[in-house]
């Protein structure tokens, strides 16, 4: 949980962070590309869940398990929502959402690792 | 921040304070109204004894953010006073649990969206409400 794969996951998201701040200092609505690297990084993001839930139900130690869940479920519902909700919009707030859901995404992952770190792992 | 300059054009009146850079404010309305209903699920249900009035504080939080978060998004006029009555309650809200949790600190034991002004999350919940009262101010239909 605390492995490559996580940091990969935060790397990407930074990213693509970049990308969005860029978009809303050029005033432009997300493209093509974009949206398929934001669904490239939410196949990640998946992958992080499966992957935490399985270790999860294989670690008998303790760990506080809702908050952990909660965590990943969150991290998970994280790009869809902010995709969905800029769905129709045209202006930089687009770019504005995507960017916040970008930069949240790191922190709720980072939250992921240090209740998986406290739970003794 | 960038705040200022995603205010553009293509706002609609009825739904104003939803569109534009209110979707960025709505946005992250959002996140502290999952951030803020999680993290009060898990006290509540976890360690509900250790201090049963902050973590009700904490559910009061939480829902005042998803009203607030619902409210902004519609946007209609009743939306709009409804809103506003929400984040005028959050503001005195983090303004008064911060100032508490500062002064008597044994009364917030685990750290609460508002303890500290917010400190936990960047501040963001204390600049929160005053950027939402100022937004519902700029889209006043009128």
């Amino acid at each position: 949980m605390t492995g490559p794969y996580a940091t990969a996951v935060i790397v990407v998201s930074l990213l693509l962070a970049c990308w969005t701040v860029v978009l809303l200092i050029v005033n432009r609505p997300p493209g093509r590309a974009l949206w398929w690297a934001l669904g490239a990084l939410e196949v990640l993001v998946l992958g992080l869940l499966v992957g935490g839930v399985v270790q999860m139900l294989a670690y008998e130690g303790d760990l506080a398990r809702l908050e952990f869940v909660l965590y990943l479920l969150g991290a998970a519902a994280l790009l869809p929502l902010a995709g969905w909700w800029v769905r129709d919009e045209k202006s930089r707030a687009a770019a504005g959402v995507l960017t916040v859901a970008l930069l949240v995404l790191p922190i709720m992952v980072v939250r992921v690792q240090q209740v998986w770190a406290a739970g003794g792992a | 921040m960038r705040e200022e300059r995603a205010v553009t054009d293509g706002q609609q009146p009825a739904r104003a304070s939803g569109r534009g850079f209110g979707r960025v404010l709505v946005a992250v309305y959002a996140v502290f109204a999952l951030a803020a209903t999680a993290r009060s699920l898990v006290q509540i249900a976890t360690r509900f004894d250790e201090a049963p009035v902050a973590y009700l504080l904490s559910a009061l939080a939480a829902a005042i953010y998803i009203v607030a978060t619902v409210a902004l998004a519609r946007g209609d006029r009743t939306s709009r006073r409804v809103a506003l009555v929400a984040i005028t309650i959050e503001l005195v809200g983090v303004l008064t649990v911060g100032a508490v949790s500062l002064v008597v600190p044994d009364l917030f034991p685990s750290a609460s969206v508002w303890s500290t002004f917010g400190s936990g999350y960047l501040f963001v919940p204390l600049v929160l409400p005053i950027v939402g009262l100022w937004w519902l101010r700029r889209t006043r239909p009128d």
